[in-house]
């Protein structure tokens, strides 16, 4: 593919042909009016397609040091001596010298010793005598001090430079090599561009540049020139720009991924009120009116409203009546007086379990398998465990075939689904649930084995006062944990705290 | 959840042999209970008292466990009695016969094939009686009810009278609610006159006695029940249970000695110690039900710490209506084993089920096809045949029942409010903006005043907030955006946030009082945001619903006082307010330290 000249490169190719020889790439720069790197690189390209061919040349920078102070106009320090001893005749006392020259004291025996190197005064029993090099007139500047006057202007100065204006460079640094930062000496490089052969003839043929172009427009687009320019490479292992993305928080992902598990095992998804009467969230599920859980130290009771409507006098009073003394089922009941007037409070549901027995209520008949996601309020001051408001997902399943090993089962796959491979079921204790049970799921992270919720066959004191008849599975299950652990959280309040920070670092596929 | 603190050495001792750690804490686990860890105590006797204190910490605790003396006295100063070995459990509130030392090894020695069946102890008919006052079931003290025993032949030790105290607190906790529904005193037989005791009320001055853990040496220990309830560190504690009462009950022997002034304090005459060999125990409270109970567990596991004591019943005398405590004989409880296998998920035959029932401390009888079960007395926690299938089920241990799939056909089926939220959020993801989650609680400070929203439908109100953060269930979605907003002041602009929730508002049409509505709110922060970006998100937002302004969504200037005034709208349908919309003012942004421009919207998904 031949080479497609940018228009730089033409420039670069006719410029050098105009010129005689070799020229640095700063000249160059300067002859293209353009910033050097942008020449260097372009010049680089043109070698590499040898059109033109480049060599580096090495040459010496001289500037003044940082001892050079004394050197005014190029006049070296022992100057001003001399020149205040043939004022006064030729010879003084070596002591009144600084006084007659303006020289400091300390710099009186440096004076003294290039005073002779010059032959241009001696010291003769404590008198400076003038020398045969200092007639009557002054002595002309010596090669040194001509270097430095040459260099006075400040700025670095090239040897071949201050050669071609008649300085001489190699005796004025002969006379300064015992003297360190007077003139300072550097190395340069430099690179020259000469146009070969290939590069005149070229040149000769007529080429055509080619426009380089950063970015593709729909002008070019449609007017198909993109065909005709050059679209200039990026550096590709550059940062971009950054993106700004709407992402799912990833507690939501959590809620999601749970339903998900439950509607794919088959079941119906349900929700209750967030206020709800103390008789669905406690009394209907057996809990006797004086459990501590009622307290309102543990629930939020609600001011307003301050009374709920309970269902059909029938199924309230099948309810007290198993409370008080196990009515139609076998059991012996909390042996207390039930108040219809406690069940009629109005509370923040402390549980999703209000959801599934209310479900249960409405319908009894098997089979069935219900689940519900949604907060539940406790009464619990905020710290880095506990928030007044979390999540759980409750589900029932009714179906005359479930036993309890059946619910262990269920939530066996449940886990596994929500990515825990060791589960542990444990008894425990519910009002509402016999026989009870505490999953457990082990955490590689901590080595130990953390409690994820609670679950059990309801109660035939729950069940039977609803109309059913069947075992009832059932489960309430927090969800913050799950989301901790996913996220390597340790304190619950950063799922709420919403930092933008964290939610766009959340990786939204994986986890 | 208390933790109890089981000393290990003790309890080893009642089990019969040392179990390795990790096995004891696996099978109590299998068992249900909760292990919370191992510790080591250092004791400390009091020199007052002499009954042990433990502590975690190297230093002696600051007060007497027993007696309430002060060990940072010189005088008090502890003597230091070794350390203990002991495992901490959670309390199981159901079961406080498993909460010491004796009964925890009564039941393990079961249900780890050491013992099978209910132990059996020795109850013989006493010639103790009481007389209750009836004056204690009336207005005037109302703690009417008590259940007493006698236990003889008694030989305790340090541990064991610590434990009898531990049992005694836990069991206030746990079946007494703080001493309310049960109280229990223990008593020194040898110190007290006669067989016939009196439960009576009495005026608060009428008497006085030196109460546990003063000097009876001291004139200024004896003090009337009055001075008590004010000046004793027990008085004050539990003053509030007889808050009202214009005489307190006694506990009182034939000479009129006072054994105990329920439920605050014993006598310190009436003392328990290690040379005492029989003792009387009361439990006070308001039903039968609770301080029976109550009583059977201690009376049980004194019994069960000294095998060759014995019990021996009280006479109660009611004003009409005499009782005998404690009542020790069996609960009886019929059980189908099928239908129990067939609810745990397995087979058992009648045998296999009596025998699981019976390493968990019951008695059987196999008639037929059924089990009859007897239930000890002290395990009150039996109020079903459901209760046994659970026994059953532990024993035959969680980690040994069959995998079993539910088979009924069931069709999945997602809730239209969820289905509906999801397609908010997926299109305001679609807008590019972040979703937020906030707590669902918010205040009347924040709402109305900080936020300057609107007071549209009264707020769901809590009775008894617990900050003044949280006061109420939120009505809008905006607030818990602008707390977003204010705790991302450090984040790069600009930012684009939402929420899709609910909110809640009191609504007397409503079953339980109240109405939650599904909310959507979107909010933008930044240099360059204004009104018509604002309007722009929620067009797009509504368009995705089929609403336009050419079908009828209407934008009415607002005076809500969360925008800047002509820069806020209502949004309307077919009249009906859907919403809000604008440039939040900034007097509200300072409100929330916000240093950004902020525009938002927020609309009610339920009408859409």
């Amino acid at each position: 593919m031949s080479y497609k000249y940018r228009e730089i490169d033409l420039r670069i190719l006719q410029t050098l042909a105009s010129e005689a020889g070799a020229v640095g790439i700063d000249r160059l720069a300067g002859l293209l009016d353009l910033d050097q790197s942008p020449v260097a690189a372009a010049a680089t390209i043109l070698a590499e397609q040898g059109l033109l061919t480049l060599t580096e040349e090495s040459e010496e920078e001289l500037r003044l040091g940082t001892r050079a102070e004394g050197w005014a106009g190029g006049a070296c320090p022992e100057r001003r001596v001399a020149r205040a001893l043939a004022q006064v005749g030729g010879r003084s006392g070596i002591k009144e010298l600084p006084a007659r020259s303006g020289l400091e004291q300390k710099d009186v025996g440096q004076a003294l010793r290039w005073l002779a190197a010059r032959s241009w005064a001696f010291k003769e029993r404590g008198e400076l005598v003038q020398g045969e090099a200092w007639g009557r007139e002054e002595a002309p500047l010596a090669a040194d001090e001509a270097l430095v006057a040459a260099l006075s202007a400040g700025s670095p100065a090239r040897r071949s430079d201050l050669v071609a204006q008649g300085v001489a460079v190699d005796a004025g640094l002969a006379l300064l090599s015992k003297r360190p930062g007077i003139v300072d000496v550097k190395v340069r490089r430099r690179r020259l561009a000469e146009l070969s052969s290939a590069g005149r003839e070229a040149l000769a043929k007529g080429i055509h540049s080619v426009e380089d172009v950063n970015e593709l427009t729909t002008g070019l687009l449609v007017s198909g020139r993109w065909k005709d320019v050059d679209f200039r490479p990026y550096d590709v292992t550059l940062p971009g720009r950054e993106a700004r993305q709407g992402k799912e928080h990833p507690f939501r992902r959590v809620l999601e991924d749970t339903r998900r598990a439950f509607l794919f095992m088959g079941f119906e998804e349900t929700a209750s009120p967030w206020v709800e009467s103390a008789f669905w969230d406690f009394d209907a599920l057996f809990q006797p009116q004086d459990h501590p859980a009622r307290d309102m130290q543990d629930t939020f009771y609600v001011g307003r409203p301050d009374r709920c409507r309970l269902p059909a006098d029938e199924l309230v009073e099948r309810v007290a009546r198993t409370h008080e003394n196990g009515g139609d089922t076998a059991s012996l009941g909390w042996r207390y007086s039930w108040k219809r007037s406690l069940a009629e409070r109005c509370v923040l549901r402390t549980h999703t379990t209000a959801a599934t027995i209310r479900e249960l209520a409405r319908e009894p008949k098997p089979p069935r398998k219900v689940f519900c996601v949604g907060p539940v309020f406790r009464r619990e001051t905020i710290d880095y465990k506990h928030l007044p408001v979390f999540h759980q997902v409750d589900g029932i399943v009714i179906d005359e075939k479930a036993s309890f090993s059946a619910l262990l089962t269920l939530l066996g796959t449940f886990y596994k689904k929500m990515g825990f491979e060791r589960i542990q079921f444990r008894p425990a204790f519910f009002p509402y649930t016999e026989p009870s049970v505490e999953v457990f799921v082990w955490l590689e992270s901590r080595s130990d084995w953390v409690e994820m919720g609670g679950a059990g066959v309801f109660r035939p004191e729950v069940t039977e006062p609803l109309g059913c008849r069947e075992p009832v599975l059932a489960w309430g299950l927090g969800l913050e944990r799950l989301a901790m652990f996913r996220y390597k959280l340790s304190d619950i309040r950063e799922i709420y705290l919403s930092h933008l920070d964290w939610l766009e670092e959340v990786p939204q596929c994986r986890s | 959840m208390p933790i109890v603190g089981i000393p290990l050495d003790e309890f080893y001792s009642l089990y019969g042999e040392e179990l390795p750690p990790d096995i004891l804490e696996n099978e109590l686990h299998r068992f249900g209970c909760s292990v919370e860890g191992w510790a080591t105590l250092q004791r400390y006797r009091c020199p007052r008292c002499h009954a042990l204190s433990e502590t975690g910490e190297s230093t002696p605790p600051p007060t007497c466990d027993s007696c309430g003396a002060d060990f940072r006295l010189e005088a008090n100063r502890p003597a230091p009695e070794g350390e203990v070995r002991v495992l901490r459990m959670e309390l199981l509130a159901v079961r406080p016969d498993l909460f010491d030392p004796p009964g925890l090894a009564r039941a393990l020695r079961g249900f780890l094939g050491k013992e099978a069946g209910a132990p059996v102890y020795r109850l013989e008919k006493g010639t103790w009686s009481v007389e209750i006052d009836p004056a204690l079931a009336g207005p005037e003290v109302l703690r009417p009810r008590i259940a007493m025993a006698v236990v003889k032949g008694l030989s305790l030790n340090d541990a064991s009278l610590r434990s009898l105290m531990k049992l005694q607190e836990n069991i206030h906790w746990a079946l007494g609610r703080d001493r309310k529904l049960a109280s229990i005193g223990v008593y020194d037989l040898s110190t007290i006159t006669g067989s016939s005791f009196r439960y009576q009320a009495v005026t608060p001055e009428a008497l006085s006695f030196v109460p546990l853990g003063y000097d009876p040496a001291d004139a200024e220990s004896s003090l009337t029940p009055a001075r008590i309830l004010t000046e004793h560190p027990k008085g004050k504690a539990y003053a509030r249970l007889l808050q009202g009462a214009t005489r307190v009950p006694l506990l009182i022997d034939e000479t009129g000695a006072v054994l105990s002034m329920p439920p605050i304090i014993n006598s310190e005459a009436t003392r328990v110690t290690r040379e005492t060999e029989e003792v009387v125990i009361d439990v006070t409270g308001l039903e039968d039900r609770h301080i029976e109970r109550a009583l059977n567990i201690v009376v049980t596991s004194l019994l069960e710490v000294c095998p060759s004591a014995h019990a021996e019943s009280v006479t109660l005398h009611y004003a009409g209506e005499t009782r005998t405590t404690p009542d020790l004989s069996a609960q009886e409880v019929d059980v189908d084993p099928a239908a129990a296998a067939e609810l745990v998920g397995t087979h058992w035959n009648p045998g296999e089920f009596a025998e699981l029932l019976r390493r968990m401390r019951h008695d059987t009888v196999l008639e037929g096809d059924r089990v009859q079960v007897q239930v000890p007395a002290w395990r009150a926690d039996i109020v079903h045949p459901r209760d046994l299938v659970e026994d059953a089920a532990i024993a035959h241990g969680y980690d040994h029942l069959p995998s079993v799939d539910l088979t009924a056909a069931t069709f999945a089926e997602a809730h239209p409010r969820e289905i509906r939220a999801a397609r908010a959020r997926a299109v305001l993801l679609g807008l590019s903006a972040m979703e937020v989650m906030t707590l669902t609680l918010s205040s009347e400070a924040t709402t109305f005043e900080r936020t300057g929203l609107r007071h549209r439908e009264e707020q769901v109100r809590l009775e008894h907030p617990i900050s003044v953060e949280q006061t109420m269930l939120r009505v809008s979605l905006v607030p818990g955006l602008m707390e977003t907003l204010a705790v991302n002041l450090g984040h790069s602009y600009p930012q684009r946030i939402f929420e899709v929730g609910s909110v809640v508002f009191a609504d007397e049409t409503q079953e339980t009082g109240a109405r939650e509505d599904l909310h959507a709110a979107a909010a933008l922060a930044g240099d360059g945001f204004g009104y018509a970006d604002a309007r722009g998100l929620a067009e797009a937002f509504l368009a995705d619903w089929g609403l336009t302004v050419a079908s009828g969504l209407e934008f009415q200037a607002s005076e809500e006082r969360l925008f800047l005034p002509g820069r806020g709208a209502e949004i309307l349908l077919a009249g009906r307010a859907l919403g809000r919309v604008g440039e939040v003012h900034p007097a509200v942004l300072e409100a929330y330290r916000i240093i950004h421009p902020v525009v938002l919207f927020e609309v009610n998904l339920e009408d859409l």
